[in-house]
């Protein structure tokens, strides 16, 4: 996606006078552009976030009870290990396969290049109920991954659906496409000349793309590494469905907690750790990068 | 230029490794199996006849339409003046603007859906139409604005001016000018704003309720009670409408590619 949030307010300096007042008033006054967005996400968005904050210090009673009993419990910390190590997993995951694609369609162009892309965008908007319902379906228990174990003569098969491995493997393949797109951004404004140049110089292919190519794909890296994590950290639908059910990951905790347990208070405080951890990360990324960057 | 094939061969294999399995939704949905069996004992068209006339899932489509078209109508209205504001504005707590602004599309929606659960609880908007409206249009104000904004920082200004200088008051200038400029950006930006809505899950798992339950939810449900294999139609349905939008691009883009050269040469 071609998203950047960009400041053009310089070259608008050389705009005609106009006397104040009447249709320029409210084309020219800031205010009314943005007041409505801003009061309506302050009454729809930051009051109900404000009130996770504050239901995680007050409920069941004032104090920082639901956060002791969270870093207290080995559950919970079990639960948070988990999710980072997952969304790590995922991102390593995703990184390796969407590298290639990314850097073929970036370099080919053509054909190919609209071919992988159409490829990556198709499994891009597709649902991800509708691609966890598929990976439902290949690694269920009368699905074709354990059929094929059972001809080969592996009894008893593994159980796979219902799993972290199952869900981790789901949440990489559903990701890269995310990563692809965040790596080709970068990818494409990538000078050709310059792996020619390193070719002209003597370099090996191998060589050209270490020395050459690779550090200038770095910032996409990074944005697709940062935006897949946090993702994945947050995510709730497929780990619920076809995830361990005892093995949680945090999002599916919080699910818990509110659902089956009606602990708001408890589910409250997961959220904010949820919540500190990726916006740590994004205010880290925004520090060194800018934040819009993210979705370019 | 010089790329070597196993490169060429290991990312096509990549995208077809990666679209491939969703593929199997599609026999799933003329199985005639009543459970999650892979390959389908045999094939008919039931599912696909109850996800058009069973209330069950009739409700859900009509429901995520609706909340769709409503979170995009909101959505444009608060975040295209946001982003005039945004890119050619400034103003103080522009800095602030701007985060909260972009903040929805950082922070988990699992904990939106614990906040809005509570906080609509409170509103009597739990389990409402409007109440799913309200919180997917703060998520999909963030996409609207960061495609306008994008567009707006690739707009000449000077044809603005230009109409200005010839006399045209403010607001003549943006119906015959700056609109008509940046149509294609406020479609794309519409467009994004509904499929946000209507693909959304999680909150609308914890918020809407059984009258105003969207598909997405309804999916979700199914699936966990593993009663309903209507999901697998449902699924191919979602996944044809993706494969047409695409497809038609695709062509659109082979077509314009063909006919060039023709057109060029007298």
């Amino acid at each position: 996606m071609a998203l950047q949030l960009t400041d053009t307010t310089a070259p608008a300096t050389a705009a005609p006078r106009r006397v104040p007042g009447g249709w320029t008033f409210f084309v020219r006054a800031p205010f009314i552009l943005y007041a409505p967005a801003a009061m309506f996400l302050a009454a729809f968005f930051l009051v109900p976030l404000g009130l996770v904050v504050w239901t995680s210090v007050s409920e069941p009673e004032l104090g920082l009870g639901n956060y002791a009993e969270f870093f207290a419990s080995t559950y919970d910390l079990g639960v948070l290990a988990r999710t980072f190590r997952t969304a790590l997993i995922v991102t390593l995951a995703s990184l390796v396969f969407a590298y290639p694609v990314a850097y073929v369609a970036a370099r080919k162009g053509g054909m190919i290049g609209a071919f992988l892309l159409g490829v990556v965008a198709l499994s891009f908007w597709t649902s991800f109920l509708v691609r966890t319902y598929a990976w439902m379906v290949i690694l269920g228990a009368r699905g074709p991954v354990v059929g094929l174990l059972v001809a080969l003569g592996v009894e008893p098969a593994p159980q796979l659906l219902f799993t972290t491995f199952a869900a981790t493997f789901a949440m990489a393949h559903m990701l890269v496409p995310f990563m692809v797109l965040a790596l080709y951004a970068v990818m494409r404004r990538i000078d050709e000349t310059h792996m020619r140049a390193a070719a002209s110089l003597g370099a090996r292919p191998w060589r050209a793309f270490a020395t050459v190519y690779l550090p200038q794909s770095l910032p996409g890296v990074l944005n697709g590494a940062t935006l897949v994590f946090i993702t994945c950290l947050g995510f709730y639908v497929t780990p619920t469905l076809i995830g361990s059910p005892q093995d949680k990951m945090i999002a599916g905790r919080i699910g818990q907690e509110m659902e089956q347990l009606l602990e708001f208070g408890a589910a409250s405080a997961t959220s904010m750790i949820l919540l500190a951890a990726a916006l740590a990360l994004f205010a880290l990324y925004d520090r060194f990068f800018g934040i819009e960057r993210m979705w370019r | 230029m010089t790329m070597s094939r196993s490169t060429l061969v290991l990312a096509v294999l990549v995208v077809v490794l990666l679209a491939g399995p969703m593929f199997i939704v599609v026999p799933m949905s003329f199985s005639t199996a009543p459970s999650l069996e892979f390959p389908p004992p045999g094939y008919w068209l039931g599912y696909y006849r109850r996800v058009f006339s069973d209330p069950n899932w009739t409700g859900p489509i009509i429901n995520s339409f609706l909340i769709g078209l409503g979170t995009m109508v909101l959505s444009m209205l608060l975040g295209v003046p946001a982003s005039f504001a945004l890119a050619r504005h400034q103003f103080r707590l522009r800095a602030v603007f701007r985060i909260i602004v972009l903040m929805p599309l950082i922070v988990p929606h699992i904990v939106m859906a614990l906040g809005y659960y509570t906080y609509f609880g409170s509103l009597g908007l739990v389990q409402s139409m409007p109440g799913v409206i309200l919180a997917h249009a703060c998520l999909s104000i963030p996409v609207v604005v960061l495609t306008v904004t994008s567009a707006l920082a690739n707009f000449d200004r000077r044809v603005e001016q230009a109409a200005a200088n010839l006399g045209a008051r403010p607001l003549t200038t943006f119906r015959l000018i700056t609109f008509p400029i940046l149509r294609p950006a406020f479609l794309v930006a519409a467009l994004f704003a509904f499929i946000h809505s209507f693909d959304e899950t999680v909150i609308a798992i914890f918020i809407s309720g059984r009258d105003s339950a969207t598909l997405p939810r309804q999916m979700y449900n199914s699936f966990q009670m593993e009663a309903d294999p209507a999901i697998s139609a449902a699924s191919s349905l979602l996944l044809a409408a993706v494969l047409a939008v695409i497809g038609a691009r695709w062509a659109a883009a082979l077509v314009k590619a063909r006919s060039k050269p023709i057109g060029a040469s007298p």
